[in-house]
């Protein structure tokens, strides 16, 4: 059996908090430009890159989905709202729909990439399927409208 | 594994902490900014207006979030519904009730469709010297692919200047405005 490793979540903290950051110095010394919303399209992308880190640092670790979830969950809610770019009621629902696009995303990351992974494409196969899966998540998107 | 979970948690609440650093900090650098943006685009959108008042609203139309006077007219900050989300602007009327300028401050339409009325200056252009008729497919051209956004920004000026001009067009109760 595969150990445990915990570095996906970590992963999706640092990259989302290094967007954050980044969306904090351009409202400071540019307010007047249009700073893009968290919602689910941009979630898909966030995940999307810290599970690409993930496969290349911690290759082959088991994941728990239900740790998944609940941490993605506390990343997406806790960080909007300490950066200030969202209030305690719009943090929660941030929470639930980042916890559930992630945990999806990573699962069917997953399963893509196990298949991938076998063959000759290896090496690009993260990316290959993250770019696919965004383009998923924005059609997704584009039908909830 | 009982340690390893642990984790997961530290890194999350260490970056929390940086960003609150981070938000905290820079926070009076900010304010001042976007302060000193908004009046730059007050007096742009406003020709011959240096200094603006904030008046207060307390009208029935739900398009209008504030309102700032200043010597030649109004500049009118618009909130409405377009296709994706809000879509926030601000709009200068002019004391005689014309149109002077108007800027898209926040939206999150679709790029490459609705997103165009941020840069389309030829559909925004059109609302320049409007007397608050604006309507969209009569003597307005939508953006090409987004309708709905068209008219949201439409019936954004037209709230804006039956403000100024005290017409009741009935703004904030269309489903689509023009």
């Amino acid at each position: 059996m595969k150990e445990k490793r915990w570095f996906l979540n970590t992963a999706l903290a640092v990259v989302l908090g290094i967007g954050l950051l980044v969306c904090i110095v351009l409202r400071t010394f540019a307010p007047r430009m249009i700073l893009p919303a968290l919602d689910i399209p941009n979630m898909a992308l966030v995940s999307l890159a810290a599970l690409v880190l993930d496969h290349y640092v911690s290759h082959g670790a088991k994941r728990c989905y239900v740790c998944a979830f609940v941490f993605s969950a506390l990343t997406f809610g806790l960080l909007p709202f300490v950066a200030g770019f969202v209030t305690l009621k719009d943090a929660l629902l941030l929470a639930a729909v980042g916890g559930v696009v992630f945990t999806a995303i990573a699962w069917i990351f997953s399963s893509i990439q196990d298949r991938l992974s076998t063959g000759p494409a290896a090496k690009a196969a993260p990316v290959l399927s993250a770019l696919g899966l965004y383009l998923a998540a924005q059609c997704f998107a584009g039908m909830l409208l | 594994m009982k340690k390893t979970i642990i984790i997961p948690l530290v890194s999350i609440v260490a970056v929390a902490l940086v960003l609150f650093a981070a938000a905290v900090g820079l926070n009076g650098i900010a304010s001042e900014n976007a302060q000193a943006d908004h009046i730059y685009v007050m007096q742009t959108l406003l020709p011959g207006s240096k200094d603006f008042v904030i008046e207060p609203y307390a009208g029935a139309d739900a398009s209008i979030r504030s309102v700032h006077k200043g010597e030649t007219g109004f500049i009118i900050e618009t909130v409405t519904q377009g296709y994706v989300d809000e879509i926030t602007m601000l709009i200068g009327v002019s004391n005689e009730g014309t149109v002077t300028g108007l800027v898209v401050r926040d939206m999150h339409e679709t790029v490459g469709l609705g997103a165009n009325a941020l840069t389309d200056w030829q559909f925004l252009a059109q609302f320049l010297k409007n007397t608050g008729d604006a309507a969209v497919g009569t003597n307005m051209d939508a953006i090409t692919g987004a309708t709905v956004t068209s008219k949201a920004v439409a019936r954004c000026v037209n709230s804006a200047v039956a403000y100024v001009t005290g017409a009741d067009v009935q703004s904030g109760a269309t489903s689509w405005g023009g």
